[in-house]
Formats: C-alpha cells, sequence, structure tokens
C-alpha cells in the first residue's frame, strides 16, 4: 500500500503521455515480485529522469548543487518556507506513525490475519461494551465443535498479588485457556507454554512470566524456570518466560484458566474469546458456524438462553479481527487527527507556494536572461522544482526530526493506553510515508511559479520589467486564491478545535452525582487464600475502613468493587419481586456494586430516599440494598422504592430496598448515568460465588487527598503486610482520566488550529503585504493627486477582508459538510452549533483584518515624492 | 541516437541478453539499486539497443496484478555486445591492475 502511494505520487514527475505506462511498469513489477521499499525508491530518479528527458546524474546533481546553493543565499526564505513545511511535514508524520501501528499494520504475530476476536453481539441490551463475550459452558460448547478454528482460548484479564524477593507486588495477569498461545502463534522465550489439562482442575498450579517481569525480577535468569512463586497466595511452578510480542495489553504474567467441564457455568458471560481461523476459512464463514452453534446450544439450554431472550437481546455471533477490539475508540480520533494535520500541511503548502510565486516574480529577469542564452522550457522548470523539492526535503527532514519528538509527547499523552503489542515509532513506512508527502508537497507549491511563469514569453518581459498588466492580473489571481484556500482550511480546522472544546467544557461542567474533590483512592486484592471467606473479607474492609478513618485527616473511608470512571464492569438483568417480567422477557441490565455502609458519604452522593447502608444490611441478616433512583423510577414509577423487593431475574432470593441515591455516570463522563444497585460486600453465603476481592477504596479528608495516603498505607500494612496498595491517587485524577480522550483530542486540535490560524494569518499579511509594495508608486501617485490616506488605508483592507470573507464563506459551507465526522466526538453541543461558527468566522476575519491593516496603514503613510522617486 | 557505454549500461546490456527480461530481474542479477538500473535500461530503449513489450493483458489479470513490461535485444544491442563485454573486461583489467581497487559502482 506505501509502495502504491509512493509510485502513483513520484509519477507526478513523469512526463503526461508516459505516465500511465510508467505507473503500470513499476506497479507491475512490485507486484510480481512483492517487493518493497527498497525495491520501489528507484522509482523517483526513473521518473525524474525521464522528466527531465535523459538528464545526467551530474546534470541532476548540479540542478541540486544550484538549488541548494540558492536556499542558503536566502536564509530568511529558506528558514520560513523550510520551517512552515517541517512544521506540517512533522504533524503528519507524527499522527501517521500512530495510525500506520494502530490501524494499518498487522498485530505482529505469524498469519496474524487468521486471528479473531471470537465473541458475541448483543445489540438490544443497550449495554456499552466491545463485545459480549462467553460463559464458561459456551467456550467448552465451541470448543468441542467448532471445526473452522485452528486453536481457540478463552481469557479474562486479573490484578495478582506476588511475593517476589519478600516484596508484595500487585500485577496486570491474564488468565487464559491451554491453547491462548496457538492462537496467538508465539512460541516461549523460555521453557514451555501451557500443556493440555493444564487448564482442567486438579493440575497443578503453574504460572508464565513475560519478558519484562523475568528481566526486571530475576535478571534474565534460565534459572527460574521450575521455580515455585507465590502468586495470589498460591505457590505456582514457572514453566516459562513469553517474548514481549506474546503480551496484547499490560499483562504481566499468565496463569491458567481453569474451567471444570462437570459444573461449567452456563449463563454469566464474563470470558473473552479469541481464536485462530483454519487455514482457507474467512471471518465471514467461521461467522455464520458460530452462529449456527449458539443456536444449537440455546435450544439445549432453554433456561439461560430460551429464544424470547435470544430475540430481545439481539444475541448472535461476532467474528472479527482481533485487532478492531483495542482500536474501535481509538479509530475515530486518530482519522480525525489525520484529516487534520492534512489541512495544516495544505496551508502550510499554500503559503509556501505563495512565498515561491513572489520569490519566481523577483527573478524574471534573470529567468529572461537564462532563456535568452538559450536555456529551454524545460530547463526552467527544471530550476524551478530542484528547488522546491529541495526545500520540501530540507522541510521533510527537520519534520522527520519534529515527529520523532511529537510521538513521543503523543503518547505519553494518548488517552486509553494503546496495547503494547502495537509498536508505534518511525519506522520504515513512516519513513516512506514521510518522503511521500515531503515529495508530493514540493511538487505541489512548486507547480505555482512554473505554471504561472514557465509558460510565459519571458523575452517579453525583460522587455517590460514584469509588468505586463494582464499576466499581473492573472498571477494576483493565483495569489488571491492561494489565500481564500488557507482561510477556508483554517475556518475548518478553527471550528472543530472550538466544537471540540466546547465539548470539553461541557464535559468538565457535568454533575457526575458524587464530589471528586478532597478523596482519593487506592486498589487492593484479597487473595482467597488468606482470606477464604465472604466473612473474612467483610471483617477485613470492616478493620481497615475503620483504621483509615482514625486519621484526623480522614473524613471517611469506604470500599467499592470498582469505582465509577474507573472501567469495572458488573452487570446482569434484575426485576421487581412484585411485578416479575413474564417467562422469557429480558429484565433492564443493572449495573451491580459491593459496597461497605460508609460509601456513600465518602463519595459525597446524596440518599434520595431511606437511608443509607449498614453493616447489618449483609446478607444473613437484613438483606438490604440501595439502589440508584435511576432504577427505582424505572420499577417503581411516581412511588417510594423503600420497603419494596428485588431480585436478579430468575433467582428465588429477593432483596429489601433500605434506600435509593442519586444517579452517578459511571461508565463514562459522557454517558448517562446508569441503573444500578448496590449490594452490601456480604452478599453470599458461605460456599457461594466469590466475595468483593478486587476492590477500589475511598478515602475523604479535611485538606490535601494525598496527604492521607501515608496513613492508609501504614492501615493496611498494620492489617496485612503482604498486600500492596495499589495506583493510590485522587479521585479527581479518576475523573481526568475519564477524561483524557475528549481533552487529548481538543489539545491536538487546538495546537492544529492555532497553526492554521498563525499560517493562514501569515499568508494574508504576506500577500498584502506584498501587493502593498508593488503598488506603491500607484497609491503615490493617488495621494499627491488627494486621495486621502483613510481611503487608501480602506480600500486596501477591503482588498484582504474580501479575500477573507470569500474564503469563511467556503470554509464555513466546508465545516458544516464535515461536521458529521466530528459529531461522535462531541458531547453537549452540536456539531453545526451556530454560536462556535459564528464565533470562529468572527476571530479568524478579526485577525485578517488585523493582519491586513498593518501593510495598509504603511502604505496610507507612503510620502508620494518617495514613492514616485522609488520608479 | 548514439550511447556511451558504461559499466553500468554495459552490465544492464548483457544482463538482458542472458534472458533477464523484466525491470526487476535486471537489477536484481545485476546487483544495482533499482534507481540506477531503471534509467540504464531508459537510456537502452532510447538508443535501440533495447526494446521493450507488454505482457498479454489477460495474463496479468488472470494472476491480479498490472502488465508486467519485458525487455528484448534488438539487432543493434546484439551488436553492441561485444563493446559491452570489452567495457567490462577493461573495468575488470583496470580494478586487476589496482588489486583492491574500488567497486565498480561509481559511473563517471
Amino acid at each position: 500500500m506505501i509502495t502504491r502511494l509512493w509510485v502513483w505520487t513520484v509519477s507526478a514527475l513523469v512526463p503526461r503521455e508516459d505516465r500511465g505506462a510508467w505507473r503500470e511498469e513499476w506497479l507491475g513489477e512490485l507486484r510480481a515480485t512483492g517487493g518493497d521499499m527498497r525495491q520501489a525508491w528507484g522509482a523517483l530518479p526513473d521518473a525524474w529522469c525521464l522528466r527531465t528527458d535523459g538528464w545526467t546524474m551530474d546534470g541532476m546533481l548540479r540542478d541540486v548543487r544550484i538549488a541548494v546553493r540558492g536556499l542558503i543565499r536566502k536564509p530568511l526564505f529558506t528558514a520560513v518556507g523550510g520551517i512552515t513545511l517541517a512544521v506540517g511535514i512533522g504533524a503528519n508524520t507524527a499522527i501517521f506513525s500512530v495510525v500506520d501501528a494502530v490501524l494499518i499494520n498487522p498485530l505482529p504475530w505469524p498469519s496474524s490475519e487468521r486471528v479473531v476476536s471470537y465473541n458475541h453481539a448483543a445489540p438490544g441490551l443497550g449495554v456499552n461494551v466491545p463485545v459480549v463475550p462467553h460463559s464458561e459452558a459456551l467456550f467448552l460448547h465451541y470448543l468441542e465443535n467448532a471445526k473452522s478454528l485452528d486453536a481457540f482460548a478463552v481469557f479474562d484479564q486479573r490484578k495478582m498479588n506476588l511475593i517476589i524477593d519478600g516484596e508484595p507486588q500487585r500485577l496486570d495477569a491474564n488468565r487464559v485457556t491451554q491453547q491462548y498461545f496457538d492462537v496467538i502463534g508465539i512460541p516461549p522465550a523460555l521453557g514451555r507454554t501451557f500443556a493440555v489439562g493444564e487448564d482442567r482442575p486438579g493440575s497443578e498450579p503453574v504460572v508464565l512470566l513475560g519478558y519484562g517481569l523475568w528481566e526486571r525480577a530475576y535478571g534474565k535468569d534460565p534459572g527460574v524456570v521450575g521455580r515455585l512463586l507465590d502468586v495470589n497466595g498460591v505457590q505456582r511452578r514457572v514453566i516459562g518466560v513469553m517474548p514481549e510480542i506474546a503480551r496484547v495489553g499490560e499483562e504481566e504474567l499468565w496463569t491458567p484458566l481453569v474451567i471444570d467441564p462437570a459444573q461449567a457455568n452456563e449463563g454469566s458471560l464474563g470470558l473473552i474469546g479469541a481464536a485462530r481461523l483454519a487455514e482457507g476459512v474467512t471471518v465471514a464463514g467461521a461467522n455464520t458456524e458460530m452462529h449456527e452453534l449458539l443456536l444449537r446450544f440455546a435450544q439445549a439450554h432453554p433456561d439461560d438462553f430460551g429464544p424470547e431472550i435470544l430475540e430481545q437481546a439481539q444475541l448472535d455471533a461476532d467474528v472479527k479481527p482481533l485487532k478492531d477490539l483495542f482500536v474501535e475508540d481509538t479509530r475515530q480520533i486518530l482519522l480525525v487527527l489525520l484529516g487534520t494535520v492534512g489541512f495544516v500541511l495544505l496551508i502550510a503548502c499554500a503559503n509556501v507556494a505563495n512565498l515561491f510565486l513572489v520569490r519566481a516574480e523577483g527573478r524574471q529577469r534573470e529567468q529572461a536572461v537564462r532563456t535568452a542564452m538559450g536555456a529551454s522550457r524545460g530547463d526552467v522548470v527544471r530550476q524551478y522544482l530542484t528547488e522546491s523539492l529541495a526545500l520540501a526535503t530540507f522541510g521533510g527532514l527537520v519534520g522527520l526530526g519534529l515527529a520523532h519528538f511529537g510521538v513521543r509527547g503523543l503518547l505519553t499523552m494518548a488517552p486509553a493506553e494503546l496495547p503494547s503489542v502495537l509498536d508505534i515509532g518511525i519506522d520504515g513506512s513512516v519513513l516512506a510515508f514521510t518522503a511521500a508527502i515531503s515529495l508530493g508537497a514540493g511538487i505541489l507549491f512548486g507547480m505555482f511559479p512554473v505554471l504561472g511563469y514557465a509558460r510565459k514569453d519571458l523575452v517579453a518581459s525583460l522587455r517590460d520589467g514584469g509588468r505586463s498588466a494582464t499576466a499581473g492580473r492573472e498571477r494576483h489571481r493565483v495569489r488571491s486564491g492561494l489565500v481564500v484556500a488557507q482561510v477556508a482550511l483554517a475556518l475548518v480546522l478553527l471550528v472543530g478545535s472550538g466544537l471540540t472544546a466546547r465539548s470539553f467544557l461541557a464535559l468538565r461542567n457535568v454533575d457526575l452525582g458524587f464530589q471528586p474533590e478532597q478523596r482519593m483512592t487506592f486498589a487492593i486484592g484479597l487473595s482467597d487464600v488468606a482470606y477464604p471467606d465472604v466473612e473474612s473479607v467483610e471483617a477485613f474492609y470492616r478493620r481497615l475502613t475503620e483504621r483509615i478513618a482514625a486519621d484526623p485527616r480522614v473524613v471517611a473511608a469506604a470500599v467499592i468493587d470498582g469505582l465509577p470512571l474507573t472501567e469495572a464492569k458488573s452487570a446482569g438483568p434484575m426485576e421487581p419481586e412484585d411485578e416479575p417480567f413474564e417467562e422469557g422477557q429480558l429484565g433492564p441490565i443493572v449495573e451491580q456494586r459491593r459496597v461497605t455502609p460508609g460509601y456513600f458519604a465518602a463519595m459525597g452522593i446524596d440518599i434520595v430516599d431511606g437511608r443509607a447502608p449498614e453493616w447489618s444490611d449483609r446478607v444473613d441478616q437484613g438483606a438490604g440494598v440501595v439502589i440508584g433512583k435511576k432504577l427505582a423510577d424505572a420499577f417503581w414509577p411516581g412511588a417510594s422504592a423503600v420497603g419494596r423487593r428485588i431480585r436478579s431475574q430468575g433467582d428465588d432470593f429477593a432483596w429489601e430496598v433500605v434506600g435509593v441515591a442519586g444517579d452517578v455516570r459511571f461508565d463514562d463522563v459522557s454517558q448517562e448515568p446508569l441503573a444500578i444497585i448496590y449490594y452490601p460486600v456480604f452478599d453470599a453465603g458461605p460456599g457461594s460465588y466469590a466475595a468483593a476481592r478486587n476492590v477500589d477504596v475511598v478515602v475523604q479528608t479535611a485538606g490535601d487527598p494525598l496527604a492521607a495516603i501515608d496513613g492508609a498505607r501504614a492501615a493496611l500494612r498494620e492489617l496485612d503486610p503482604r498486600m500492596p496498595m495499589v495506583n493510590p491517587r485522587t479521585v479527581q485524577d479518576v475523573v481526568e482520566r475519564s477524561l483524557a480522550s475528549t481533552s487529548f483530542t481538543v489539545l491536538l486540535l487546538g495546537i492544529a488550529g492555532g497553526i492554521a490560524l498563525l499560517l493562514g494569518t501569515v499568508g494574508i499579511y504576506g500577500v498584502i503585504s506584498y501587493t502593498v509594495s508593488r503598488r506603491t508608486a500607484e497609491i503615490g501617485v493617488r495621494m499627491a493627486l488627494g486621495a486621502p490616506a483613510a481611503k487608501v488605508l480602506g480600500s486596501i483592507v477591503g482588498q484582504g477582508l474580501r479575500l477573507t470573507v470569500l474564503g469563511v464563506g467556503i470554509g464555513l459551507a466546508g465545516a458544516w459538510g464535515l461536521s458529521r465526522v466530528l459529531a461522535s466526538l462531541l458531547y453537549g453541543v452540536t456539531a453545526t452549533d451556530p454560536t462556535t461558527f459564528t464565533a470562529m468566522a468572527s476571530v479568524l476575519i478579526g485577525v485578517a483584518t488585523l493582519a491586513t491593516w498593518l501593510p495598509a496603514r504603511r502604505a496610507s503613510r507612503v510620502d508620494p515624492v518617495e514613492a514616485l522617486r522609488a520608479e | 541516437m548514439s550511447l556511451r557505454m558504461t559499466q553500468i549500461t554495459a552490465l544492464v546490456l548483457r544482463a538482458v541478453a542472458a534472458g533477464h527480461r523484466y525491470g526487476f530481474d535486471v537489477m536484481e542479477t545485476c546487483a544495482l539499486p533499482s534507481g540506477t538500473a531503471y534509467p540504464a535500461l531508459r537510456r537502452l530503449e532510447k538508443a535501440g539497443l533495447l526494446r521493450s513489450s507488454w505482457e498479454d493483458e489477460d495474463e496479468a489479470r488472470a494472476s491480479g496484478r498490472p502488465r508486467r513490461r519485458s525487455y528484448q535485444l534488438t539487432a543493434r544491442g546484439r551488436a553492441a555486445l561485444p563493446e559491452a563485454e570489452q567495457k567490462l573486461e577493461e573495468v575488470r583489467r583496470l580494478l586487476g591492475a589496482m588489486d583492491h581497487g574500488p567497486g565498480l559502482e561509481t559511473e563517471r
């Protein structure tokens, strides 16, 4: 794709009559031999030789030398032009390197086009998730019956407590079924991967280490294989080390995801599936097969997957490239950014084209002399193009340097952590892209002087000194056209950045439903070895929150298994006990959390009805829950929910609603609050399913929230010295983070808009100022004949204003047309928001007027005598 | 149109004579970068020592790619072969005389 782009770009150099054949020859060879950029780059010298009609390498080098010398002799021209281009090219290179890694390059695994996300979609549930994953039983069903797969595995992501050299650490881990590494297709760097049966109960606990962890914790000691490692309180044998590219996210180790076929859970969909398609099987083929297998499974399990439920949830197979799972959120932003920087480059080109036009004007005599002495039209064209290409090369090189640092900055600010498996940086294809756009830019702005000057009779211009009226007017039109284009492009960018800035402000003012100020939070995880039952878990949370709250700087402390805006997700269908849904009708999907009693006070969430939870609400005592207002209104509209009973759909056991809490934004600042239920931490009897073990502790403080960290850490250490405190931060930070993707877009669009405004202004200033200098004599005469200074000023400002208004008009239409692209990234403002459109147009007109006013004022102060003498 | 025989053109001419018909093929045989091999091919064709023809349209479409262009020696090209061989021999002798002289790559 890159080689094609390259050949197409370069083909612009080839004389038109040969172009088609030339392109076909290069593309044919590249296609037939599978050639890459190493072969393809030669298209440039080849095209150049054709363009220059067999000029020798010597001749080319001489041209380049002359061009470079010419650029060095005009350092200001070169610096302004070069830096303008460098900014445009650098921005494009930086964004492209991310786009290349994220959207274009395949995952770095063998035949990675066959690696797919093998999950379900259920648009009918109305839940905001990328895929609907598997239950244990569903996984086993597909594993046994799918013929279109070479390998199939499910995984989930966990934090795990490790003891390394006596130090507790909490690391990201993936629990995976046995064929996981066959799906990825990556062999271990050391030792072996999971063997058949190691994901079934009764096998020895084992663990695979990531390369980074191996390096950090064991100094790459190969003797680590076979040793025992304390993971979540269980001694696991290290069986191998996986190379860096085996990671799909932040995980640092892998343990088997143990599934007992005899007791496989049917309806709890929490395991993400990944598969490797068999040779020759298409994604569509695998999807069809999966669809049929799902129907078979549903027929066999009517309790969990009755036909009405399937229909209501619109549950169906969803096989797609695995990469789509990671990049879905970033795609839109990246494409908008790429478009944005593309606009910036176009504006930069227009500026440089104007510079070149002015320069060419000043060189008409020189060219005329050259022509008179026998230089052909081709010679003149060649000289112009060599110069513009030399400048573009200079800009490209500087731009590459800018991009190198820009990419790093971009990555530190990037919103969602992009998976490390995507290798972002400046590589061969990025270099090719930079070369192609530099060349493209060089040809683009180099064409203007060529079209404007090389065509006309240069000897005539030698005679009249380049003042022939008609040619002048035509050139002026070209320059004015460039200015109009610049203004239009700049306005589109300004409107885009204005709209995102407004939605950013709207997001900042959203009522989250809780108070992020003066609150800090950290995460902990309780292993089921040290805390075997719900009783011990509850007791620990109780002691911990009491101990932390004993600090005089602390107002309140509480625990929740998944703070708002942290991407924690747990949900299921619920129903009111007094009015259960009919058989087969799916209740609303309700977000579920478990909290300790002080949670609502600690987070500053209002209890709007009833009371806050108490320790005695546990399942074996009062069995009381607090629900969100949205859920209360959905089940008991117009009546109090307190005292009513609510249950998981299909369950016999119901909880009593003791209180109703204000609604809270959970998924994302921009998403409406979810229906939610808050259970007590003690929500299940002994032997029943696990208590909340991966939780966030939230601490409300009287003063600086971070000052409470040390006290909380001491309290934690006192209670359990082996439990690490993970990721302590303010709750405000949590909110900022969830706004990161918007603020990132706002920042980059703001920068782009700023650059566009600056370049556009410089463009207008340049053109008006140049016109004024050319018209000095005329203005002098007019003033000598008695024209008032104000009139002169007005006529020049008017000239600039006409161009600006024309550009603004086109730009408004363009921004209107492109608004659809931005719409999905906006919040609280429509993509065609009249205020933003008007404001940005006014800003642009204002700045442009200033840019014309400066040269106009100079003109109005022209001394007529002086002006005429200059003639 | 006359052509100054250089090592590069000589190498390329000989490669085509030996049956290497496609640009990339010639480039690989002569171990020349594509930016050197192609201009040489163009010069030879222009000078009438080579002629080119296009692959059959249907054949190319069958294998799902653009047509390939192949180069053949003309009568003049064949007549120029001894000159090319002589040029290469000269270079070889020169290099031999210089023992460990510079490579063949630079065209002067």
